[in-house]
């Protein structure tokens, strides 16, 4: 009687038709990391910006950028958010640079401060206030606001991205921060 | 109205996050399932743009690997070159030195005593106070023209040099055969007017029976001869050697001029003499500067013959190419040697070749970095 273990065909099937359809860790890691961070990049991308159009064609470069090099990201070097964003920050910067174009030439806080539905007269007049103070940042101060508030990172993440240590970024971050408020306040 | 709460700062700031369009979410998603496709460019790729598309997307790993690989082919094919170029073991070794016409004066003097003559005896030391002596005048016609043409200590003026050639062959052939070869030697050192000094021939088993000669050839058909030679059987070992012998020559030419001029002067004071003793003593330096003049003679007539004829040593062995030789097949000690000569070329190509690389690589991770700091340093222009 012969003893041998024989696999039967529908297994087998089963098993070289996962190993063939199965997509790869990286493509898999990189599909979880683009649904988690699509919306976050583009509003991130739209404040260093401030114009839509812009912000859309450089969200859309900067998942491409990152898909391209997503086989070269070393978890060690850092976290996937931090290395997304310094991707999209690059790509920004390269579309800030090739337009020639400043931040506060193209900004449009009446776009940010859309009024809510439903939203009372003092909630109105809180959200012009705050949007008109975040206008009048700096850019670099925007950007902060921007990564955290808006992106959600926390500061090691921002420290990452901007290349700074995450002391530094906390410190910034805090004056940032600090002068949104007293602009937000004095307004208001 | 109050200041703003914590809280309340917090959530309508988020409230200001822009929201991207859902068309374009939806465009994005889609995106995002093709794998981000690149847009067509119209027209075939070529292979120039798929290899810098290729080193665009390649990891670290990938690229080091590449590289690696490209330098060892490289490195294996200059290997290959160099080794290649050494040249391969023949079943005879044929060794030839020449000496150039400025060899070292002591090369020269320590031939000069080891074959025809010491140096002083060629004449490279000042005459003696000359003693009279009778007649030979007749001496001074051996004297060529020519050696008064060289001068300085390798008599670099001279037109015609005078090279002294020698040879060493090693035959080897049968032990019934050696006597045949030996008398096909001597037919050939007749064949070609040469001169046997001295020979032996002995018979016996392999290895005993074997002959020996010590030959002159006339210089100029040497070359001839050895072919010769080589012909009567299998080439084991050759050697040749010169050496060139025109600065003694030339000086010795010249000294021995000077002494026949000098014998002359001395036969003018002689029949000058008018007393016995005056006689006597010019008949005493004649006598001195005769015989100074006849080994000066002997001594060119010696370095003449040197260049003339060559000295051939000729030995017949029998029995196999001892391995040394470098006469017989390919074996694991010509392997051995082989392998280690293409390590050291291979280590040598290495040395080198890390020499012109390494700052090469050095500038190109420098370019790189400056690259790096300046492409940052405008992005955050940007933002300024």
């Amino acid at each position: 009687m012969d003893h041998r273990l024989v696999r039967s065909t529908g297994v087998e099937q089963a098993l070289l038709a996962s190993a063939q359809e199965a997509p790869r860790e990286a493509d898999l890691a990189f599909e979880r990391l683009y649904r988690a961070n699509r919306d976050d990049v583009y509003a991130y991308v739209t404040s260093i910006l401030r114009d839509r159009a812009a912000a859309e064609e450089v969200t859309a470069a900067a998942f491409e950028r990152a898909y391209r090099k997503r086989s070269r990201f070393d978890r060690n070097r850092g976290e996937p958010r931090a290395w997304l964003f310094g991707i999209a920050r690059n790509a920004a910067l390269d579309e800030l640079r090739r337009r020639g174009r400043q931040a506060e030439l193209a900004a449009d806080p009446e776009d940010l401060a859309g009024a809510s539905v439903g939203e009372s007269a003092e909630q109105s007049t809180r959200r012009l206030a705050l949007a008109a103070a975040l206008a009048t940042l700096e850019p670099r101060e925007r950007e902060l606001i921007a990564l955290k508030f808006f992106a959600g990172l926390g500061n090691a993440e921002i420290a990452a991205v901007i290349g700074v240590s995450e002391s530094n970024a906390g410190t910034k971050l805090h004056r940032a921060v600090t002068k949104l408020r007293e602009a937000c306040d004095g307004a208001l | 109205m109050e200041p703003y709460r914590d809280d309340q700062f917090v959530a309508t700031l988020e409230s200001l996050r822009p929201e991207p369009d859902q068309e374009f979410t939806a465009e994005l998603d889609e995106l995002a399932a093709e794998g981000f496709p690149r847009p067509e460019r119209g027209g075939m790729e070529t292979g120039w743009q798929r290899l810098v598309e290729w080193l665009r997307q390649a990891r670290p790993g990938q690229l080091a690997l590449a590289g690696g690989g490209m330098a060892a082919v490289a490195i294996v094919l200059a290997t290959a070159a160099i080794a290649g170029s050494g040249g391969g073991a023949g079943s005879s070794r044929v060794d030839t030195e020449s000496a150039a016409s400025g060899k070292s004066l002591n090369g020269t003097l320590s031939f000069l005593n080891t074959y025809g003559g010491s140096a002083e005896e060629s004449g490279v030391e000042a005459s003696p106070e000359a003693e009279s002596a009778p007649s030979a005048a007749a001496s001074s016609e051996a004297v060529s023209p020519q050696v008064r043409s060289g001068t300085g200590p390798y008599a670099s003026g001279a037109k015609h040099r005078n090279v002294e050639r020698a040879a060493e062959m090693t035959l080897g052939t049968d032990p019934s055969e050696v006597g045949d070869a030996a008398g096909k030697v001597l037919e050939t050192v007749h064949a070609y007017d040469g001169i046997v000094l001295n020979s032996s021939v002995r018979g016996g088993s392999e290895g005993q029976a074997g002959a020996r000669f010590e030959l002159l050839i006339p210089s100029a058909k040497l070359s001839d001869a050895l072919a010769s030679f080589s012909a009567i059987a299998e080439v084991r070992d050759r050697h040749e050697s010169s050496n060139d012998i025109t600065a003694p020559t030339v000086t010795t030419g010249e000294l021995l001029q000077d002494s026949h001029a000098r014998i002359e002067s001395l036969l003018n004071q002689l029949a000058d003499a008018e007393t016995e003793a005056e006689q006597e003593a010019v008949e005493a330096k004649l006598h001195a500067e005769r015989r100074r003049a006849a080994d000066l003679k002997s001594q060119l007539t010696a370095l003449q013959r040197r260049a003339n004829l060559s000295r051939v040593s000729l030995r017949i062995i029998s029995g196999e190419a001892p391995a040394a030789a470098g006469g017989g097949s390919w074996n694991a000690g010509d392997a051995l040697h082989d392998a280690g000569h293409i390590l050291s070329v291979a280590a040598g190509v290495v040395i080198v070749t890390a020499a012109v690389l390494a700052p090469i690589a050095l500038l190109v991770l420098l370019a790189l970095l400056a690259q790096r700091a300046w492409i940052r340093g405008r992005r955050e222009r940007a933002l300024d």
